[in-house]
């Protein structure tokens, strides 16, 4: 029955932009487009044609494939509603991040490409970004190992809910630190805003800027999948896992739900950092992941406080 | 017998100065082969057997010197091999335009030490005894500096040759100094068996820095590690990727060697081993993400690999002092494992550049650019290079990265808080290594190969010829059958890690991870196959066109002139960290009564600063206080025949007053 | 239940490294005065009524309400909105104030003292620390203020970490220290931001008579 996690989170990623869409307009007071929109538009590029630049190569081509491929294969190690997902393996969560990096290198390896300076603009700043980023995850998922003492994602949430009185303190900081990574990885705000047309200001946006038709339409699946996963995540951590599937089931499409409004308030009512301010902004997960790890050390005792 | 053959094989090698020009590739590549073949059994021997692989080579004085090969020195002398036997094959078509350059006998001297070095390299891993062991080492460094210096009509080469030299004598001194110390010490043999002896008696932290110092020249620990970022972008390629392939991990051979014989104080020296090997992770990377220079680039990235196997081998000694059994398991495994995987893709990205270099003429990557269209093969096997080395799957770089992460992460919970700390440092380190290792590498691969020429120097490029070719499409296929099939390498590496500590099952049962991450990753390939069918599929009836890159209706300067420059690409990471990478801009203002510009010029230059505060402005104090010294030296028979006159009267007078 | 507010007290000593203008120092200088009163009403076993409800109306009325609100109406008559670049970049103040907490939580592991409550001397030796660095590195009349009230949380955390000897002596006399001390330069300030118009570091080094 693993099967369920993948159909569930696609099904899940297919709603998540229409939510944040809906909610976008519902503050600002405009009417709310079709909770679908994003899907016809999908389904509007991949009628489309494609224009291919002539400085372009195979990696081009490549990337948008193994971008895609990577998200695909990333969603098969995710548990959900306690159930295992189809490759769980022990440490598995390392190889979920640097799958995810092999996608991010190809996309930026094919922004370069373009052999244009607005590409080159934003692959850069993808790659500071994700090089920032990164230890956050894994500060995280260690003060989870630090408590449960096992590695996979499967083993992890499961055990992390075998409560004691504490471990709703790592639940918590765990989705905060989450909630923001899942904003950084996804380019959305503060650290990059969908909705700007000004290429000098853009990071991922600008990234696909020379990507047409079915290339495009690809790319925008994949963010929505990808976005789709990390909600996953969050809801493992909220989720127990001794509670009836197909309760498990709608609370996990109502988490979503709710991350997605969440996402769609935030972005109505913040602006983005100042470009240069983003790396000490991303600088400050990390920062409260290891203070996290050090809750997590003195809930698990190895520090001894009276 | 087969030592008979190996001994003739080394002889040979003299026979190189008597062969016509065509046939010394040949003969060259035919001694070398016969070293590895005969090596190599006795290396699979040794893995074979429970017991310790001996024999004598000869006497030297009428002391015997013996070749001792056990599971450590049997998987050094593999990787040696398969190197050296890739760099030869790679040399026939990279030296083919210098045949006309140079005269015969310099072809000859050159191939001569490529023989040399292969053969010392293997005997520095078979020997025991101190003294056979330091000769054999003075020659490999002999060996490698005479190959570095081939192109000497340049006078940066001869300059930076010597100081080569220089600085592999200091590590030698260190060497000879701790294997003198230990063997007076403690009146054991003078060999690498009497460590053992003075381990147990005395306390080991300092012989093992004394060591670590003259080995950590070799492998280049920060801040040891000045020479290397000199000498590999003025070598040629085959000889760059061989010496950071192979030539470097010999002194973390060494350093192996040594930790072999400590039971003790393991604590101090694994945490020496971590610290040091993280600052030199994260340096390395940072300094080779502002270079210029394809070739500086990648030997600072060597840096940096050097600094994950550090990595794994200090949690290694850490996890046994500490007795964290995962702990040490893995990570010994991760390490050794990453030396095998880093020989692989290090050499395969030097032997790319040496194509770029051999087509283009230049190794400064901001006059490159759009060399896919010219050098396809050549572009693909340096992406290869590229994403193993970043240690991302489904390539090799990254099973050695997942053996050390799964030792860190399995072995949180039941750590006391000290060792804690240090994994934590392990995992953040790692993490900030492979980041960093990513923007490298797209930034050299995308300014080297993709977008449009920056200049004419690609316009008379090609694709390299097939022999060329062939030896890096080997190596591009080991690293792919090492990053897919990992599971095979598992009880290999566990019978070397045997050597350190026990409880190798740890990491045979790492078989079940590994065969889901091959699950995985023929997911993966799977998944791209099927996307590029069904592409074509929907893409067939509709409308494909080829334009140019859109601009923003910008039809000003030329495109080359508006991609991102590697300065520009790196310069975020240079704001990050001024003060590490070093680099200075050099350009005028613009004045406020400058209405109409002048022509301007805008220059970075990068300087590693180690080098500046330890090496070079030590050195011209040094030359200044010489300089007042040197007042002495008239050069005039008077003035010394004087200073003999006085140094006479002096001695008389002390006589005299009974002083002496 | 007091683990959680320690945890969210580092996490704001986090924030006051990231934060970049004066009001939002103020607001966490208040979210930080509730944090304290929450610590001090989980400890309601250790000290006796009547010094106990002092300590709340301490914090909640003084740190948590009455300094921001004063602090606020200075920044406003100033006019004061961002802070000018400090003198160790951001970036590498959020590593130096983990590094603190690290070292302090670690050197709260290693003391063993059992009149000594461990819990608060973490956090309230990073807070010190933070706090004295705050002030060396901002160039600003206004953040020197804003670390001074930080290192003053820290000593009430000590307080609370050391005694339950005469919690009441030690905090009157803290108390009186701080208000006194925020009165009189916030009228200096005010003063000065008339009648010089600037408040850095600086400018007002030059004012030497």
């Amino acid at each position: 029955m693993s099967i369920l996690s993948i159909i569930l989170i696609i099904v899940a990623a297919v709603f998540f932009p229409g939510i944040i869409g809906m909610m976008k307009s519902l503050v600002v007071g405009r009417k709310m487009p079709s909770i679908f929109q994003p899907l016809f538009d999908v389904i509007r590029l991949f009628k489309k044609g494609s224009i291919y630049s002539t400085t372009t190569s195979f990696v081009f081509r490549l990337a948008p494939l193994v971008y895609f491929a990577t998200v695909f294969a990333s969603m098969l190690f995710l548990p959900i509603a306690g159930e295992r997902g189809l490759l769980t393996f022990d440490n598995d969560l390392v190889f979920f991040a640097y799958m995810l990096a092999l996608g991010k290198f190809f996309m930026i390896i094919a922004a370069m490409d373009t052999g244009s300076g607005f590409e080159g603009m934003g692959a850069n700043r993808e790659a500071l970004y994700s090089m920032l980023v990164e230890p956050a995850f894994f500060i995280t998922m260690g003060s989870l190992a630090l408590f449960t003492g096992y590695t996979s994602f499967y083993d992890l949430f499961t055990s992390v809910q075998i409560n004691t009185d504490f471990s709703y303190i790592i639940g918590i900081s765990g989705v905060y630190v989450l909630i923001f990574i899942a904003m950084v990885e996804n380019s959305r705000l503060p650290v990059d805003d969908p909705r700007t047309h000004l290429e000098l200001t853009m990071v991922h946006e600008v990234m696909v800027l020379d990507y047409s038709g079915f290339d495009l339409g690809l790319i925008h699946i994949t963010s929505w999948i990808k976005f789709s996963i990390y909600t996953t995540l969050i809801s493992n951590f909220l989720l127990p896992v001794d509670w009836p599937l197909g309760f498990q089931i709608a609370c996990f499409f109502l988490i979503q739900a709710v991350v997605a409004g969440v996402m769609g308030l935030l972005e109505s009512f913040r602006a983005r950092n100042k470009l240069d301010k983003n790396p000490q902004w991303i600088l400050m997960l990390s920062a409260i992941a290891i203070v996290t790890f050090l809750a997590t050390l003195i809930i698990a005792e190895k520090i001894v406080l009276n | 017998m087969d030592v008979l053959i190996f001994k003739i094989a080394v002889l040979l090698s003299f026979t190189l100065f008597f062969v016509p020009q065509k046939a010394r590739h040949l003969v060259t590549l035919l001694l070398v082969g016969t070293l590895a073949v005969v090596t190599s059994y006795w290396a699979v021997q040794s893995f074979m057997s429970v017991e310790v692989w001996e024999k004598n080579l000869m006497y030297l004085v009428d002391h015997p010197v013996n070749i001792i090969i056990d599971k450590l020195s049997a998987f050094f002398i593999l990787v040696i091999n398969l190197t050296v036997i890739t760099g030869t094959l790679y040399s026939k078509g990279y030296l083919k335009p210098y045949t006309t350059l140079k005269t015969s006998q310099e072809m000859a001297w050159h191939y001569f030490n490529l023989l040399w070095l292969h053969s010392s390299m293997l005997m520095v891993v078979m020997f025991r005894d101190a003294l056979a062991f330091l000769i054999i080492w003075e020659l490999m460094s002999l060996a490698s500096f005479f190959l570095v210096i081939f192109e000497s009509e340049k006078k940066e080469t001869i300059r930076i040759g010597i100081q080569y030299l220089i600085q592999m004598h200091i590590g030698l001194l260190f060497i000879l100094i701790a294997f003198v110390v230990a063997a007076v010490q403690s009146g054991a043999p003078f060999s690498f068996d009497g460590l053992e002896v003075y381990f147990s008696t005395h306390s080991p932290f300092g012989l093992f820095l004394l060591f670590f110092m003259g080995f950590g020249i070799k492998a280049g620990f920060v801040p040891l590690h000045t020479w290397l970022p000199h000498a590999h972008p003025a070598a040629p390629s085959h000889v760059s990727g061989i010496m950071s392939g192979v030539m470097i991990k010999l002194g973390i051979y060494g350093i192996l060697r040594v930790l072999t014989y400590i039971h003790t104080d393991l604590m101090m020296i694994g945490i020496f081993i971590l610290l040091v090997s993280l600052v030199t992770g994260v340096l390395g990377v940072t300094i080779a993400i502002v270079q210029r220079d394809v070739k500086k680039l990648l030997a600072y990235s060597s840096i940096e690999n050097i600094g994950i196997i550090g990595i794994g081998i200090g949690l290694g000694v850490v996890g046994m002092a500490a007795d964290i059994h995962v702990l040490a398991a893995l990570g010994f495994a991760g390490g050794l494992l990453h030396i095998l995987n880093h020989s692989l893709f290090k050499s395969l990205l030097f032997y790319t550049s040496g194509n770029v270099y051999q087509q283009t003429h230049t190794r400064n990557i901001d006059y490159l650019g759009g060399l896919h269209g010219k050098m396809p093969r050549t572009t693909v096997l340096f992406l290869v290079g590229s994403l193993a080395i970043c240690g991302l799957p489904p390539f090799n770089g990254f099973v050695s990265e997942f053996l050390i992460y799964s030792g860190l992460f399995k072995s949180l919970q039941g750590a006391e808080l000290f060792p804690v700390i240090f994994i934590l440092l392990g995992i953040v380190g790692l993490a900030v290594i492979g980041g960093l290792a990513v923007f490298c590498f797209t930034k050299v691969f995308s300014t080297i190969f993709l977008g449009t020429s920056r200049s004419d120097h690609t316009v008379h490029s090609a694709e390299v010829s097939k022999s060329m070719l062939f030896p890096l499409w080997l190596i591009g296929l080991l690293i792919l059958f090492i990053g897919c099939a990992p599971f095979l390498l598992m009880r290999p590496l566990a019978d070397i890690v045997y050597v350190f500590t026990g409880h190798t099952q740890l990491i045979t049962s790492m078989g079940h991870s590994m065969t889901n991450m091959c699950i995985a990753s023929g997911v993966l390939v799977a998944v791209v196959g099927l996307l590029w069918l069904l592409r074509s599929r929907v893409q067939k009836n509709k409308v494909i066109q080829h334009n140019v890159t859109w601009g923003c209706a910008y039809t000003g300067a030329n495109a080359a002139v508006h991609q991102y420059s590697s300065a520009s690409y790196a310069d975020n990471i240079r704001q990050l960290a001024p003060g590490v990478v070093g680099v200075k801009k050099e350009y005028k203002h613009f004045e406020e009564t400058e209405i109409f510009p002048s022509p301007r010029s805008f220059d970075t230059l990068s300087s590693d600063i180690f080098e500046d505060h330890l090496i070079t402005k030590p050195a011209n104090k040094l030359l200044k206080g010489m300089a007042r010294i040197a007042v002495f030296q008239t050069g005039k028979t008077q003035h010394y025949l004087l200073y003999a006159l006085v140094f006479l009267i002096v001695i008389l007078l002390l006589t005299l007053v009974n002083w002496i | 239940m007091d683990y959680i507010l320690i945890i969210l007290y580092a996490v704001s000593l986090v924030y006051f490294a990231v934060a970049e203008r004066m009001s939002k120092f103020v607001v966490i200088l208040s979210m930080q005065g509730f944090i304290l009163f929450g610590v001090v009403f989980f400890s309601l076993n250790e000290i006796e009524i009547f010094d106990f409800v002092f300590i709340l109306t301490e914090t909640i009325l003084v740190k948590a309400m009455l300094i921001p609100w004063f602090m606020n109406r200075v920044r406003k008559h100033n006019q004061l909105k961002r802070v000018h670049e400090p003198y160790i970049p951001v970036f590498y103040s959020i590593i130096i104030v983990i590094l603190s907490l690290g070292a302090s939580f670690l050197l709260s592991n290693n003391l063993q003292n059992a009149q000594l409550h461990t819990k608060f001397f973490t956090v309230a030796l990073a807070s010190v620390m933070f706090g004295i660095y705050f002030i060396v590195v901002h160039r600003n009349i206004f953040s020197h203020v804003v670390g001074y009230l930080i290192i003053e949380n820290g000593i009430f955390l000590f307080s609370l970490a050391v005694g339950s000897q005469m919690p009441l002596m030690v905090n009157l006399a803290v108390l009186l220290d701080v208000v006194m001390g925020v009165l009189v330069l916030g009228i200096f300030i005010n003063r000065i931001g008339d009648t010089f118009h600037s408040v850095e570091i600086k400018n007002l080094s030059e004012l030497k008579d």
